[in-house]
């Protein structure tokens, strides 16, 4: 340090002065400078421990904590569900009675969260990450129209040894298949439509990617809350009203107001079947493609709880 | 959905208690008290208040556990006044026919009981600063850790230094 060296050059000076009254100047002055360079030392040391500490912005996922041993405690699992309208059909909002076969949903990375303070999609923002967990690191395909384990909703994935606490946040993708029977789509619709005595066998494929950043679950039971040695749940819900319209509600409820319906799939069938991927619904119907485009972000909740897709930013 | 809750402060109950021991014709006997309470509204997008809609509460202590259902009135609102015994997130989900929603309402103090008339003065404190820096990294420590040393030693050497400088200077002073 300069300081210090000048320091030990005065004091050498007064061991090579022999006059009395210069070596005590030199010596006193040797000495606030060994007093300056120890205070400087000690204001710039907490500056120099805190400039140090790593950056903790509340906004930051501080997904380390996340698999500390003495935390595990219970089992998570996530399950998609479609509701009652997967598995027993639906009144679209201009009258078809639908009935799904299959109702293929191509779930990946899905990610439950305890966030703090709780994540709210319509507020904007991020999740603010206290815990985080992988429930599903890979892909997979889930059918929406079959009931699974006796339950109304079916098993994603689950994992084990989590962190007690509440997860009161989810996100999921949705990616194109690389197998099985929705392979190449994100979505794939399978069933019959009825109405005044026509009817149309449909698939109805999509291969768009979403994103879903959802906040709490609400419906009849809390959902997310794990606790020692016990397993909880949480739900990825489809709403396919968004995208049907509710023929059991008025035409100029909220619902139907934006929904697609199917008369415009309709319109698309000939001798009663309709095979047809969002691609080719984009040609031969372009209003119709821009319409499912903007509702197809719009269905993924937890419960009646909403989300945001994140690639739209739009709020379900 | 868009929904807006708020708190309001102070919110008298009034306890109205009708039936006594020795019953005298037309006696009432009331109790008041002031207390915190939590006002929720809750209104669909169009703006459409969500009326008689079905309300459940969660307290801190046990949030997977109803701590109290009810329904908002035709405007939409309910109020409640929760346990302040209960630090921590009260979640309150309103939900009608399919849509629901759910805020959780960060509680944070001790209730004084004042004793007389069963009155009880709520005090409500908020404690900002809930975490400090508390954990170092190692870096930390060991700068720490140098830095007292680093102190130690410096005055040391001062100290040897002046006090030997002083006795150098003695001897030459004698030696003259």
């Amino acid at each position: 340090m300069p300081l210090q060296g000048i320091a030990n050059l005065l004091e050498n000076l007064c061991d090579e002065v022999l006059r009395v009254k210069l070596c005590k100047v030199y010596q006193e002055i040797a000495m606030r400078i060994h007093l300056l360079s120890l205070a400087g030392l000690i204001f710039l040391a907490p500056g120099i421990i805190i400039g140090c500490s790593p950056d903790q912005t509340p906004g930051e996922p501080q997904a380390q904590q996340q698999s500390q041993p003495q935390e595990a405690a219970g089992t998570l699992q996530v399950r998609a569900n479609g509701e009652e309208r997967a598995r027993e059909g639906l009144v679209s909002k201009d009258g078809w009675r639908i009935t799904f076969d299959n109702l293929y949903a191509n779930l990946a990375d899905v990610t439950a969260y305890q966030s703090e303070p709780a994540f709210d999609p319509e507020q904007g923002g991020e999740i603010q990450a206290q815990e985080k967990v992988v429930v599903l690191d890979e892909v997979q395909t889930v059918d929406l129209a079959q009931s699974g384990d006796g339950q109304d909703s079916v098993l994603v994935a689950e994992a084990s040894n989590v962190p007690a606490g509440q997860y009161n946040a989810l996100s999921w993708r949705m990616v194109p298949a690389t197998e099985g029977p929705a392979q190449g789509q994100t979505m794939v619709m399978s069933g019959t439509a009825e109405k005044e005595g026509r009817t149309i066998n449909f698939v109805l494929n999509i291969d768009r990617e979403f994103e879903y950043v959802c906040g709490e679950y609400v419906g009849d039971e809390r959902k997310g809350i794990v606790q020692v040695g016990d397993t909880a749940d949480l739900e990825a819900t489809f709403h396919l009203d968004h995208l049907f319209g509710d023929g059991e509600t008025s035409a100029d409820d909220p619902i139907n107001q934006g929904a697609l319906g199917f008369e415009p799939l309709a319109t698309l069938a000939q001798n009663g079947n309709l095979q047809i991927s969002t691609s080719q619904l984009q040609s031969q119907s372009p209003q119709t493609y821009q319409q499912l485009q903007e509702i197809l972000p719009s269905i993924g909740h937890v419960g009646e709880g909403h989300c945001r897709e994140a690639n739209t930013q739009t709020v379900g | 959905m868009n929904s807006q809750w708020k708190t309001i402060i102070p919110f008298v109950v009034i306890s109205v208690f009708g039936a006594s021991t020795k019953a005298i014709a037309h006696g009432v006997r009331m109790q008041a008290r002031e207390t915190q309470a939590i006002e929720v509204n809750a209104e669909y997008d169009n703006g459409e208040p969500m009326a008689e809609a079905q309300v459940t509460v969660y307290a801190p202590n046990d949030p997977a556990t109803p701590w109290l259902e009810g329904t908002t009135d035709n405007n939409g609102n309910f109020v409640f006044a929760p346990d302040s015994s209960q630090s921590g997130n009260w979640s309150i989900q309103v939900r009608q026919a399919g849509h629901g929603s759910i805020v959780n309402i960060p509680v944070e103090g001790n209730q004084a009981q004042a004793g007389g008339n069963g009155t009880t003065e709520a005090e409500s404190s908020v404690s900002g600063v809930a975490n400090t820096r508390t954990n170092f990294t190692p870096l930390q420590t060991i700068l720490m850790g140098a830095t007292g040393v680093w102190g130690f030693i410096g005055t040391a050497l001062f100290f040897m230094r002046g006090n030997k400088s002083n006795s150098e200077l003695r001897r030459s002073e004698s030696q003259r």
